[in-house]
């Protein structure tokens, strides 16, 4: 009894110890790691969408009706509206989920598109994280002109030898999205710009 | 033994891959480039150092028979406090390595040395013996992604080497390629040692004190090694 008992408080001594540690490490890094993501969340969207002089955090629409939350970045040359840039997520890859930025310019052509994360096998599905080839594939396409599936399936696109799963995957992934946003257009155009003070702001400065 | 010899042990003659064959599972998954290869191995290594120097500090404290659920907690709680560092000051490396990372808490390489060496030895040897396997390690998985990248992807650190009429091999990417590859490596390791040994006129036994039935890792009740030895 007397072990168990000597076995358990030092057991539990370490145990509060490397939760105490944790809870301070955790503490430390939980801003910092927020202010990451967000950098390189805006990276993609910087990456993906026309050239804008707004901040398309700050002009963000985030629609929580209909299937899903859906967050959608505005940008502004000025006054007038130069595209938007919203995610796509598909669960129909060859391991795990792809997620991807996606750009649009006012026509709601492709202007762009990131991979954010994805676990395909490297060397084959993994190829489609190159940017220029995402934008071989994909840009310059819109909703309307393009059948969004691979050729393999009767579509339009081109897939990468060896990894239709993945292009099968992309394409149904970025044609929902596109759909999608098509659907709640209106509804974004629509929604007030956040802080126009900020975007003069911007004009202003060099 | 000294110093330098506790950490050179761990480059080559009880390297943690070739020699000892242990924390295949990230070694397999992880070699498939010279960058991922490095990040794994110095982040790997890091957790060793500390885990190593705190286990062999407590070693005393640490009762035999909760010893096994006490070091998981030291390595997991070392593993989280890079996870999460990683993340916040270095998210480009923390985006390529993201998976990998946990994965450290199971590398047998980090919980062997803690019972084989750590539970048994002072703060100091610790620090060389997990700096040596760290680096060993590091090292193997260096040679691994090497010969995988080149082949598999044409590439070194993410240059292309070749030009586009070269055709990866792309076997050598996907897992066969790292067991290949793997295999090969510790055929070369042990004809060296054989010639080595051939030289110096003894007859060459490959690394036998090291394998499973001499692990005493399963053996909660039994005496360290070291006492049996």
């Amino acid at each position: 009894m007397k072990e168990i008992l000597n076995l358990g408080l030092r057991l539990a001594l370490i145990c509060g110890v490397a939760a105490l540690l944790l809870s301070q490490v955790d503490a430390t890094t939980r801003e910092p790691i927020r202010q990451a993501m967000l950098r390189e969340r805006m990276a993609a969207v910087a990456a993906v969408m026309p050239p804008f002089d707004n901040a398309p955090d700050a002009d963000r629409v985030d629609l929580t009706d209909g299937p899903g939350e859906r967050s959608y970045w505005r940008g502004f040359q000025g006054e007038a509206p130069v595209g938007a840039a919203f995610k796509a997520l598909s669960g129909s890859g060859y391991s795990g989920e792809i997620e991807l930025m996606l750009g649009v310019d006012g026509e709601g052509k492709v202007s762009g598109l990131r991979i954010l994360r994805h676990t395909e096998t490297p060397g084959l599905g993994a190829k489609y994280a190159d940017p220029a080839l995402l934008a071989r594939l994909y840009a310059g396409r819109a909703l309307a002109d393009t059948d969004w599936r691979v050729k393999a399936d009767g579509g339009d696109l081109d897939a990468v030898t060896g990894a239709t799963v993945t292009g099968r995957a992309l394409a149904g992934a970025i044609g929902a999205a596109l759909t999608q946003y098509d659907a709640d257009r209106a509804q974004v155009a629509a929604a007030p710009r956040a802080a126009v003070a900020d975007s003069s702001a911007g004009e202003v400065a060099p | 033994m000294s110093l330098t010899g506790t950490f050179a042990r761990g480059l080559w003659k009880e390297n943690p891959i070739f020699r000892l064959v242990l924390g295949m599972c990230p070694t397999l998954a992880v070699s498939t480039s010279v960058e991922n290869g490095i990040g794994m191995g110095l982040a790997a290594t890091f957790v060793l150092i500390c885990s190593n120097m705190l286990i062999a500090l407590l070693r005393d404290f640490i009762p035999r028979k909760v010893r096994i659920p006490a070091y998981i907690v030291i390595i997991a709680c070392f593993v989280t406090i890079v996870d999460l560092v990683m993340h916040a000051y270095l998210p480009a490396l923390h985006r390529s390595l993201g998976i990998f990372i946990p994965l450290i808490v199971v590398n047998c390489i980090i919980l062997g040395r803690a019972e084989a060496f750590a539970s048994r030895n002072g703060v100091i040897a610790s620090l060389a013996d997990g700096l040596g396997m760290g680096l060993g390690f590091t090292l193997a998985l260096l040679s691994l992604g090497t010969i995988r990248e080149v082949l598999g992807n044409g590439s070194l650190l993410g240059i292309t080497l070749f030009g586009v009429e070269f055709q990866p091999a792309l076997v050598m990417i996907l897992p066969p390629g790292a067991f290949i590859t793997l295999g090969l490596l510790l055929a070369l390791m042990n004809r060296l040692e054989e010639r080595r040994a051939i030289r110096a006129g003894e007859t060459y036994e490959p690394p036998r004190e090291m394998d499973c039935g001499n692990c005493v890792l399963c053996r909660l009740d039994e005496e360290p090694a070291a006492k049996r030895a």
